[in-house]
């Protein structure tokens, strides 16, 4: 009886005070709270005796787990030139069928453990993703390992794939976002294999069973690949259970790196990819910049953050918040193996397509000659290792930073450094960088719209060479 | 025969283990959940995994409820939500999230409105300051809703206008499909709805709808409650309450029989098809099953209208949908079409499409489905499930609209058990009663003659 009385007179002072102190609105924000403890999940690091790198991370913030293996072939090498696509169209129909399984035996085993797995190349490697209920990783591997060392490429289904590839191929020239970075890659890396992006039909249909199974031979080796699990796992019984998956695949010499340098820019060039009917011109502006193990990684990507890839980001503000041309400008930092590339884009309706190319310009060159704010800079600041934080809270996001360190073979304390690295940055480095990379005068200057309603617009920007949606070059009148 | 019984009782004893492990993880997410005097409802879950919180706040409107003459309204007043409040300016919002280590967003759905930051836990305060702010003071002027309606413009012209097919499984289908404006309307708006919107009409959707009383507050992560409590009474329990907005009518009148549309589309190279069901309540006893049945049906490449399709008679070069075309089975409270859409190869016709998808559909209500079938796609589900608890963002969502459409976000420990009780019976019925001609929308997108020079180019 008294303890009741105590505690309702308790919780009438209570909601007194806070009476007081609430009603009034506050006028400025609130101050960070003492930094929290950053609970980094603990990475091991063990090898198979096939050379197979294995790196184990446990995240159990859901009883589920996530794998990435990855394969050092890529669409470069000399393959490139005799098989375009061959990586792509590997990837494609590697889980579509093993020695052992067919293609809805791997689907339906998927279903069952809650899991999924699919395989992408990109320039530098081939991914293969997988994911499953924790409680059935060890189906996982098996699967994994299935389609890994024991594809079948069914006749079957290599001429569906093949078929599909070039209707959807078809269909993707319909979209004017495939047709804007197709050909930004063409325009900035040129015949190297870097500006690859899909095969044409006849490559498509020269592809044989034999040639995909020895590309796989090949490429698919465990001494050049390394295999990330991230999730609700016990290190060492998680590691027994990839030993017995993965501990009878053959290594063997990978072939040789025969890519070529990239060629710099030596002028700016328009790239008008005609599409009558359009209502919005797609706009990317950019050049090539640096290769991901580059020590001015962390400075590009802060200049990155305040020109456009943050929401608060300079362009936004500029072309989105103030003059309203366009619904998501942007800019993107592309680091690879070999090197990259630094864009900026946006999709803005016919009217303001001249406007739009100014000001994307004017910010470029603005972050090339001005030093960058010290409060822009520190709020870029905030932005990255703050966000770096929220993307390894998750099984995925943790186990694709990790693939960044072994495919491009960056310090193993990548994670740790990250946040004194990029609170070391200056003004200066900004600029530095910024001016380097943010290349105006050599820029590539891509657009895909309707011609008729905004050449006047763009002629006065650089010379045109333009181009129909199937990638051939057409005149400009 | 010896060798055999062996067999048989290691498969018992695999099946009793796999029935074990089955329920070997509950679901345990601790919540906390209380009313403010306003009306505001809070719910905060502790998680300590990473150094990480979001904060969500759901009000109860969506673009079902927008005024006629409207189109695209509640879509274009989410982003007003991002112009500036009392003591925050124009779009600096984001400049605080962003320089606080985090990211914000808002989305407009069916029958929501969310806005959210995820960032460091220790900036949780940042975030409540900036969302109570805008609850309580949202700043508006002509200037910048002209500018967000030129904002909002280029938004539907890069997703709809500009691209081939248009959204047409979205818009296009629930067109056709429903007959109540409130369900059948255009969302994302006509550019000359948007564009006739006034500042007047901006003032009175902000007083009516974006009431304490009318709104989820969801703080999620690495953060304490009894800290937080403080917090959330600090900056909103001086918000006043509104008068209880006016409860639109959602009621929709069954479908008596198909409704088929052919469109020509301008941009396209292939055609494609789209299909929408009407859908039980999701009440009724029978959503459980038909949400299981649309896993088995199209939830990923093992289901059957996928493997049919594309797979068998090499009819199509994909098929995606799901029983909500924006969110899951728990986000929304209106009626709603199970949708499916399908780009199909030249050559081919939408009949020959659709006679597939209905064979299918004859054999599960003709010989139901298999046991192991359906305990596989329980599990998909639960593992989908728990694919949207990994992120605090993800766990938000479903606290936070299980607050706002069910007053229960207790609730998310026990989501999963009517699913987990579903008979193929079930299945097999739910088949029968909803996947009949009667009850769909089907329209046929057909790209427009255009001149083929240069189909052939190589690049």
């Amino acid at each position: 009886m008294k303890g009741t009385q105590m505690k309702l007179l308790i919780s009438i002072i209570l909601v007194t005070i806070s009476s007081f102190t609430s009603f009034a609105q506050q006028k400025t924000p609130p101050p960070p709270g003492a930094a929290r403890p950053l609970n980094l999940p603990k990475i091991t690091e063990r090898k198979l005796g096939n050379g197979l790198t294995v790196i184990l991370a446990p995240l159990p913030n859901v009883p589920k787990v996530s794998a990435i293996l990855t394969f050092r072939a890529a669409t470069t090498g000399t393959d490139r030139a005799a098989h375009p696509g061959i990586a792509q169209i590997a990837a494609g129909v590697a889980n579509e069928g093993t020695d052992t399984r067919t293609s809805k035996q791997i689907k339906e085993e998927l279903r069952s453990i809650g899991g999924s797995l699919n395989l992408g190349s990109d320039a530098d490697q081939t991914n293969l993703t997988a994911t499953a209920l924790s409680e059935f990783s060890s189906r996982m591997f098996d699967l994994m390992s299935d389609v890994t060392q024991h594809p079948a490429f069914p006749e079957n289904e290599l001429k569906l794939a093949q078929e599909n590839t070039i209707q959807q191929i078809r269909a993707n020239r319909a979209n004017p976002g495939f047709l804007v970075n197709e050909r930004f890659q063409k325009a900035v890396f040129g015949d190297h294999p870097y500006g690859f992006v899909v095969p044409d039909e006849k490559s498509i249909n020269a592809l044989t069973r034999d040639d995909l199974k020895s590309f796989v031979a090949r490429y698919y080796i465990p001494n050049a690949s390394h295999l990330i699990v991230v999730g609700d796992i016990d290190v060492d019984k998680t590691f027994a259970e990839i030993d017995k998956a993965f501990g009878t695949w053959k290594s063997g010499a990978l072939p040789p790196d025969d890519n070529p340098p990239v060629p710099m820019r030596d002028k700016r060039q328009i790239y008008f990819v005609n599409r009558p009917g359009s209502v919005q011109s797609a706009i990317y502006i950019g050049n090539v910049s640096i290769a991901r193990k580059h020590p001015d990684y962390f400075a590009i990507r802060t200049a990155d953050t305040i020109y456009g890839s943050s929401f608060y980001s300079r362009l936004t503000r500029n072309i989105r918040e103030s003059k309203g041309y366009t619904y998501s400008p942007f800019s993107s930092s592309n680091t690879q193996a070999k090197t990259g590339s630094f864009l900026a884009g946006a999709f803005v309706r016919n009217e303001v397509t001249g406007p739009t190319l100014l000001e994307i310009f004017y910010e470029l060159d603005k972050m090339r000659v001005l030093p960058v704010t010290d409060e822009e800079l520190n709020a870029a600041k905030e932005f990255s290792t703050g966000n770096f934080s929220v993307e390894l809270a998750s099984q995925l996001g943790l186990a694709g930073r990790i693939n960044t360190i072994y495919t491009y073979g960056l310090n193993k304390n990548f994670i740790e450094d990250f946040r004194p690295k990029i609170e070391a940055l200056t003004p200066a480095d900004i600029q530095k960088a910024a001016a380097k990379y943010f290349d105006t005068y050599h820029a590539a200057i891509v657009i895909v719209g309707d011609w008729d309603k905004v050449k006047d617009q763009v002629t006065p920007f650089g010379d045109v060479t333009m181009y129909d949606a199937e990638g051939n070059v057409v005149k400009s009148e | 025969m010896q060798r055999s019984v062996i067999k048989l009782l290691v498969v018992a004893i695999v099946m009793t283990l796999s029935t074990a492990q089955l329920h070997a993880k509950p679901v345990n997410v601790p919540v906390v959940y209380y009313k403010l005097p306003n009306g505001l409802k809070v719910v905060i879950s502790e998680d300590h995994i990473a150094p990480v919180v979001t904060v969500g706040v759901y009000y109860n409107v969506g673009f079902r409820v927008e005024p006629k003459g409207r189109t695209g309204f509640a879509h274009l007043f989410e982003h007003m939500m991002f112009q500036g409040s009392a003591n925050v300016k124009k779009f600096e919002h984001a400049k605080f999230v962003e320089a606080n280590g985090g990211s914000t967003n808002g989305h407009t759905d069916f029958d929501y409105t969310n806005y959210y930051e995820t960032l460091p836990s220790n900036r949780v305060e940042m975030a409540l300051w900036l969302e109570s702010d805008r609850m309580r003071s949202l700043d508006i002027s002509d200037e910048n809703l002209k500018n967000q309606q030129n904002v909002v413009s280029e938004e539907v012209r890069v997703n709809v206008l500009n691209q081939p097919y248009q959204f047409f499984e979205w818009i296009e289908l629930w067109k056709n499909a429903f007959t109540n404006w409130n369900n059948a309307h255009n969302g994302y708006g006509e550019l000359s709805e948007i564009n006739a919107a006034t500042i007047e009409d901006v003032r009175s959707f902000f007083k009516t709808y974006y009431a304490p009383n009318n709104a989820v507050l969801t703080i999620v992560g690495d953060v304490d409650v009894a800290e937080v409590k403080k917090m959330v009474d600090k900056h909103f329990v001086g918000i006043p309450a509104q008068s209880t907005p006016p409860k639109a009518d959602l009621s929709e009148p069954a479908q008596s029989k198909e409704k088929r549309v052919s469109q020509p589309d301008k941009l396209a190279n292939l055609p494609a098809l789209a299909t929408g069901y009407h859908m039980p309540a999701q009440n009724s006893p029978d959503f459980p099953a038909m949400a299981l049945l649309v896993q088995i049906l199209q939830g990923d490449d093992s289901s059957r209208w996928y493997q049919r399709l594309v797979k068998e008679k090499e009819l199509t070069l994909d098929l995606t949908g799901g029983l909500n075309y924006f969110g899951n089975e728990f986000d929304y409270t209106g009626p709603m079409i199970m949708t499916t859409r399908t780009t199909y190869k030249p050559g081919h016709t939408a009949d020959e499409v659709l006679k597939e998808m209905d064979a299918v559909t004859a054999d599960v209500v003709a010989k139901g489905i298999t046991d192991k079938e359906l305990a596989d796609a329980k599990v998909r589900f639960r593992s989908n499930f728990y694919s949207q608890l990994e992120s605090s963002f993800g766990k938000a969502h479903l606290l936070s609209v299980l607050a706002l459409f069910r007053d229960d976000p207790n609730q998310i420990n026990s989501l999963l058990t009517p699913f987990e009780n579903v008979t193929a019976a079930q299945v097999k019925a739910a088949a029968a009663k909803y996947l009949v001609a009667s009850n769909r929308t089907v329209i046929d997108r057909v790209p427009e003659a255009k001149s083929q020079s240069g189909q052939q180019g190589q690049q």
